[in-house]
């Protein structure tokens, strides 16, 4: 919307003839200069400039809507709203699944399961809306030539044996998951950047970049100078184009990052965390039982990175083989622990507990 | 009538001309009318009329600020300032212990500042308020409605309609308890499809639709004359990356600031807005520090601040020009925000860490 031309924001021609002189041709330009320039550059007068500036806001700002509207809007579609993870647990804290139209992030130690995740979710996509799926394709964007068709077909077997009872399902399955190998962080931008049109003429419904970290951190090292500033622009560029991508598309994203160990002294470390679960050394049955003076393991990618994502799951170990997942960042669910183990057709919930870290108070006072 | 052709708010290049051709005050331009006016400078009668227009307009709106017509004049005296800080309401929070930090809870015509980091529960606070801003009179609520702009995509309308259906309980049981007409017929109109019908919701994507949208806001407030509510959540976040031009950030944050304090005013809305934090690397130790810089820290009135402490959300009231820097624990639970149980107004003696800069204010021996 910003780069609208201001042609197309019904000021006359000879108006936008003389803006292109001075370089101002797009409503952001027109935007960003203070009413004395603006006055200078189009010669007209004070009020004048005023009306000028509502019609190019108009041209550009947001439509309204009441919260009325959105919720009847998803009350219509209800089964749109999240993307059932088949692990019931989590869906239930999750209010439904992971959540269309934002994104979601699974953070982990190396070795947890995060691409079995990734994997999985790229199965429960393509199955049809009466099982739980969103009947679409998936766009699988693979930094670390992680991916195995091999597991795909695996799990896609072992978990729903009934659905997939014979190769031909098996085969349009697979048909329907768009593996993209990435290397680069530039790459990986501009894959992102051409995925406007392939989520139309695919009908993709899920995205998933597995991993952000992996090449961002090969190529910034962030101890040299202006790379920290990089890294954050290229993360948060990502970051809006994906987050416009799912809003547009209603579709859920889901991306992988890995963790980070801050080796630091005192106490400035505590202010660095973005959430006491996010601290993976502070919960039960960390490896080694980690000490806190020592550093602490968080996610990487920085502060501003949290920001962005909606939701944040974290993978960790438990007792080999159990392993645990956590809801460390969600608008709609209170944290909460799960565990789980890795097998032939998956995730497996093994025990459905819930740990709360704050007290969660049920009645209205 | 003696204004300066200079501070005339016609066009720039007509007012080169007028100034060349000898005009110096504003009465001389208007003796001269329309025909001689374009004979001496050169331009057309039409042109000449619409200058005239505009400097008469000018000198009688000039006129009528001298001669202090009552509602168009900003100034005041303090009494009646009082009277008015007296009269206003609060929009409560539902947290007992925060709305007494704040002083009855977040101010009408006044900026608001919720910093914090990521997952600590701005947005949460923000539909809250929402929610809260929409209670009937007779509850001790302001009836208006609430203007939410999200640049972050982070509204969640499921979680809405918890908070809604929880306050609309809330206010049942109150009026269940007392009995009373005026609180049953409010409840008649206050419904869960009412609040949220009132809640005005902008998705602006990046910088420049928010700037839009800033601009077209008094007209939308002067049709909706019953909001008392504006959330911007996420003042930050359009205007963190892709900015390489840092002074042109900082004059935008300026404009808009300067933009929310007159709607603030202007139409007796509350403004609140959310924002980031972001890692200053000291020498020795780097800490965490509200986002966008040491000037924007000047343009909000009242700045909160949520952090973490082990396991419990923190808030801290770090500036306002009223009431005393304190630090209570709230919760965020399926109904929204709310205390913690036992609710008590803690005085965290660490609290002064977080303003290292700011003078301690002494206790009063009373």
């Amino acid at each position: 919307m910003a780069a609208k031309k201001l042609r197309r924001a019904r000021l006359s021609q000879e108006l936008c003839e003389r803006l292109s002189r001075h370089q101002i041709t797009t409503c952001q330009d027109f935007l960003c200069l203070s009413l004395l320039d603006l006055m200078k550059v189009t010669g007209q007068s004070y009020g004048n400039v005023q009306k000028l500036l509502c019609k190019v806001s108009l041209a550009c700002a947001p439509k309204m809507q009441t919260a009325y509207e959105m919720k009847v809007r998803r009350a219509v579609n209800p089964s749109s709203a999240f993307l059932s993870t088949s692990l019931h647990g989590l869906d239930k804290v999750l209010h439904g699944g992971v959540p269309c139209g934002s994104l979601t992030e699974i953070t982990s130690p190396p070795g947890c399961g995060k691409t079995q995740f990734c994997i999985m979710m790229s199965v429960l996509a393509t199955l049809p809306i009466s099982m739980g799926g969103l009947n679409g394709a998936v766009i699988y964007i693979d930094t670390e030539s992680a991916f195995s068709a091999e597991r795909l077909v695996e799990i896609a077997g072992n978990r729903f044996p009934a659905y997939f009872d014979s190769d031909e399902k098996l085969f349009s399955m697979t048909c329907s998951v768009y593996l993209y190998r990435e290397l680069t962080c530039g790459s990986v931008l501009k894959r992102i950047k051409s995925l406007e049109e392939e989520i139309i003429s695919k009908k993709v419904k899920l995205i998933i970049i597995d991993s952000v970290a992996s090449v961002v951190r090969k190529e910034f090292d962030t101890k040299l100078q202006g790379n920290l500033t990089e890294r954050s622009n290229f993360l948060a560029r990502g970051a809006s184009l994906l987050k416009y991508l799912a809003e547009e598309f209603s579709i859920p994203v889901i991306l992988t990052n890995q963790i980070t160990t801050r080796l630091s002294n005192g106490p400035a470390i505590q202010a660095d965390l973005v959430s006491p679960a996010d601290d993976l050394s502070l919960s039960e049955g960390a490896s080694g039982g980690r000490k806190r003076e020592s550093g602490c393991v968080t996610a990487a990618l920085g502060n501003t990175w949290s920001h962005s994502v909606n939701t944040r799951l974290i993978l960790q170990y438990h007792d080999l083989p159990t392993r645990q997942i956590r809801v460390a960042k969600s608008p709609v669910a209170p944290f909460s622990t799960f565990f789980y183990t890795i097998e032939k057709s998956g995730f497996v919930l093994q025990v459905y507990s819930v740990t709360d870290f704050g007290v969660v108070h049920l009645n209205v006072m | 009538m003696q204004r300066d052709v200079g501070s005339l708010p016609l066009a720039p290049a007509l007012r080169a001309r007028l100034v060349a051709a000898g005009f110096q005050t504003a009465q001389e331009v208007l003796e001269t009318g329309p025909c001689g006016l374009s004979k001496e400078i050169g331009i057309s009668k039409e042109e000449a009329l619409e200058a005239l227009q505009v400097v008469r307009q000018e000198c009688h709106s000039d006129a009528t600020r001298t001669a202090g017509a009552p509602g168009t004049s900003r100034k005041c005296t303090a009494l009646e300032l009082l009277e008015q800080e007296q009269a206003q309401g609060f929009i409560i929070t539902f947290c007992s212990a925060l709305d007494n930090v704040l002083g009855g809870g977040v101010q009408l015509t006044k900026i608001t500042e919720i910093c914090g980091a990521p997952g600590v529960g701005k947005t949460q606070l923000c539909m809250q308020l929402a929610v809260d801003v929409q209670i009937p009179e007779c509850f001790g609520g302001l009836a208006g409605e609430a203007v939410f702009i999200d640049t972050e995509g982070s509204f969640m309308v499921d979680r809405v309609v918890d908070i809604a259906a929880a306050c609309v309980q809330h206010c049942q049981l109150i009026a269940e308890a007392h009995q009373e007409e005026d609180h049953l017929k409010a409840l008649e109109t206050f419904s869960l499809e009412s609040i949220l019908s009132h809640i005005y919701y902008f998705r602006c994507r990046d910088y420049t639709e928010l700037l839009a949208e800033v601009y077209l806001l008094p007209d939308f407030l002067s049709e909706h004359s019953k909001v008392r509510l504006v959330v911007i959540d996420g003042i930050a976040f359009p205007f963190r990356h892709d900015f390489e031009d840092l002074s042109l950030r900082t004059r935008l944050l300026n404009g808009l600031a300067q933009q929310l304090i007159i709607i603030a005013n202007d139409h007796k809305a509350a403004v609140v807005l959310t924002n980031q934090m972001t890692t200053r690397i000291g020498q020795s130790q780097s800490t965490l520090v509200p986002a966008l810089g040491e000037s924007w820290g000047h343009a909000a009135t009242v700045r909160l601040i949520f952090h973490w402490d082990n396991n419990q959300r923190l808030a801290t009231l770090y500036k306002s020009p009223s009431q005393k820097e304190s630090t209570i624990p709230y919760h965020i639970t399926p109904h929204g925000f709310r205390d913690v149980q036992p609710p008590a107004v803690t005085q965290n003696p660490e609290g002064t860490e977080m303003n290292p800069r700011k003078r301690l204010r002494r206790e009063e021996e009373k």
